[in-house]
């Protein structure tokens, strides 16, 4: 009777853990007005950009991190890189204030480019390394011209990424909600499982219970060696910038004196 | 023949006690030693016919038993009694493992299985809803088996290096031939049709140093059975037991090869010898929601078998808990690794 209050108590504890856990992120709200899309190169329909703004918007509130998406024809007389820290010191980009946090996707349509860069806070969390883990992500979707798609994949994982400590693989398995569900019902179903086989008496003589271990033994034994066959192949490159294009230097300052990390390349 | 074992005292009916290992009176305590018991009555031969009639040799009611029973109570009056012909000749047990475990401690030990189980409904474990305990011995054969085992197998060994910027993957080839000789000894097999198989398989090992020679005492005051089938009627069985065994032993002497291809492989196994033996189980009959459980306990070491109901809303709670602690946990280190709520 104690032990089954005992579980009760405890079965309470934690669906109130899960609940608190699962809340804490979405409690604060998202609205503010701001263009987070700035699609000069005309990439978009007026509804996708719509619909990116608001996915946007809900998702730089969550980080206090703006992520915004800059596409152009033109670079005036600079590249990618160049004509994004321009915007960013032009226009006074960031959440939390002029020239603030946020993770901008910059690309240019005339060199088939691509830039990803970090100011501030996303300098931190988005760093050069998980820049490129986003960029080889939606490099195919550009590459294939679904642009909606690729945007959206750049918000979602940015926004993912922002949640893990710095200087951690955003991409450990363990970090996934549907993984720890399905692993804590699989561990939960073995060991009932187990249980309710076990139930009944368990089988506890195995082959060294009944064996005679003095006259059980190998009488003889012949190991003949016949032949060796050896094949090889090519050791797989270890330069992770498998999908094309080159890789990009890394971040930068811009000309208003913002640090920024960065990963660049083409599509 | 019948045999009743009446106190040389007192003359109230004896019995076999569990604790001391001796024939024993319960109302004036006197002890017998079984071993300075006579062994005439399994050695005098009898016609074995099913349709006899016994007598109770204490009140003179007739004994209503099955053609397997060689030892029960009498209905009327209840004393202990052996039916001796139904033990001599071939029906004679070699040898026997007297009950270590009385009636009471049976019944303490199964109250105690019951409540540790933990997918068993809450009626169950508190109710005391036994309906009948039985102490009885079952007939086993008790094989000693030999295999002559030889196996010829292409088995590999591979190992991979990198030189260069290439990875080799080298393979040597091995012929393997291996001469086996097993013995296993004293392997059970229970010869009662009456009797679960599973279940009895599941109530080993029992002791062996308790083996004593048979003596018709050792049965006063239990049922016992006589076996139903002959020792070669089972030898498959007891085959079959071993055959997982020989299998496990012929891959260690091959584990040190990455891939094993056996090319052909005999195993020969044939009964050394074959014993009759009775060996002592409590069967226990237990009432609950409506359908009767069976239950069998190791009458030497007091280990439980059986199927006990299992409790859904018990399962959903374990199940329930364990999913969430792992899910916390599984949390709380997402958190401290990578401080992912």
């Amino acid at each position: 009777m104690e032990k089954r209050l005992y579980i009760n108590r405890l079965l309470f504890f934690f669906i109130c853990f899960f609940v608190i856990f699962s809340f804490v992120n979405v409690s604060r709200a998202a609205s503010n007005d701001k263009q987070r899309i700035y699609d000069f190169a005309k990439l978009l329909t007026p509804q996708e950009i719509e619909e990116l703004e608001e996915l946007s918007a809900k998702y730089s509130a969550k980080r206090e991190t703006d992520f915004i998406i800059l596409t152009t024809d033109d670079t005036r007389d600079s590249d990618v890189v160049g004509y994004m820290e321009d915007f960013y010191d032009e226009n006074g980009l960031g959440y939390d204030k002029d020239h603030g946090n946020c993770g901008i996707l910059t690309v240019d349509m005339h060199n088939r480019e691509v830039y990803l860069a970090g100011f501030y806070k996303a300098e931190t969390y988005l760093d050069d390394a998980r820049l490129d883990r986003i960029r080889n992500k939606i490099t195919p979707d550009l590459s294939g011209g679904d642009y909606y798609n690729a945007f959206r994949t750049f918000i979602k994982t940015s926004y993912k990424y922002m949640g893990v400590r710095p200087g951690v693989n955003p991409d450990n398995i363990l970090f996934n909600l549907w993984f720890q569900i399905i692993v804590s019902l699989m561990t939960a179903g073995i060991i009932v499982g187990f249980m309710a086989y076990s139930s009944g008496g368990r089988m506890t003589v195995g082959g060294s219970t009944y064996k005679d271990g003095r006259r059980s033994r190998i009488i003889a034994r012949r190991d003949d060696y016949i032949r060796t066959s050896t094949t090889r192949h090519k050791k797989p490159s270890t330069d992770g910038n498998g999908t094309g294009g080159f890789m990009g230097g890394g971040g930068g300052i811009t000309g208003g004196g913002h640090s920024h990390s960065g990963s660049r390349g083409s599509f | 023949m019948v045999i009743h074992y009446k106190c040389p005292n007192c003359g109230d009916d004896m019995a076999f006690d569990s604790q001391s290992g001796m024939l024993s009176c319960s109302s004036c305590g006197r002890k017998d030693r079984i071993e300075d018991f006579s062994e005439e009555f399994i050695t005098t031969t009898f016609s074995d016919d099913e349709a006899r009639e016994y007598h109770c040799k204490n009140c003179g009611a007739v004994l209503i038993t099955e053609a397997d029973t060689v030892a029960t109570t009498c209905s009327f009056c209840g004393a202990g009694v052996v039916l001796a012909d139904r033990l001599s000749g071939v029906l004679a047990p070699a040898k026997v493992i007297p009950f270590t475990v009385s009636k009471d401690e049976a019944m303490k030990a199964f109250k105690r299985w019951c409540k540790n189980g933990r997918l068993t409904p809450k009626g169950f474990m508190t109710s005391d809803r036994v309906k009948a305990i039985t102490g009885m011995y079952v007939p086993f054969w008790l094989y000693d088996l030999n295999s002559k085992i030889k196996v010829n197998a292409k088995c590999t060994k591979v190992r991979t290096y990198t030189r260069g910027d290439y990875i080799y993957t080298e393979t040597r080839y091995y012929d393997v031939y291996r001469d086996i000789n097993l013995d296993y000894v004293k392997v059970p097999v229970d010869a009662s049709e009456k009797m679960d198989d599973e279940l009895m398989d599941k109530l080993e090992p029992y002791n062996y140093s308790d083996l004593k020679d048979f003596k018709t005492p050792y049965l006063a005051g239990y049922i016992a059975e006589k076996y139903s089938y002959t020792d070669s009627e089972l030898l498959n069985r007891a085959k079959s037991k071993i055959e997982g065994y020989i299998e496990n032993y012929i891959k260690t002497t091959v584990a040190t090869y990455s891939s094993v291809n056996y090319r052909w492989r005999e195993i020969n196994t044939r009964q050394r010898r074959a014993y009759y033996v009775l060996l002592p189980v409590w069967m226990l009959y237990y009432d609950y929601d409506k359908a009767e459980h069976t239950f069998a306990m190791n009458g030497q070491t007091g280990k439980v078998v059986g199927k006990p109901p299992i409790s859904i809303s018990k399962v959903v709670m374990w199940f329930g808990g364990i999913a969430g602690i792992t899910f916390t946990v599984l949390r709380l280190l997402s958190f401290v690794m990578g401080g992912v709520f």
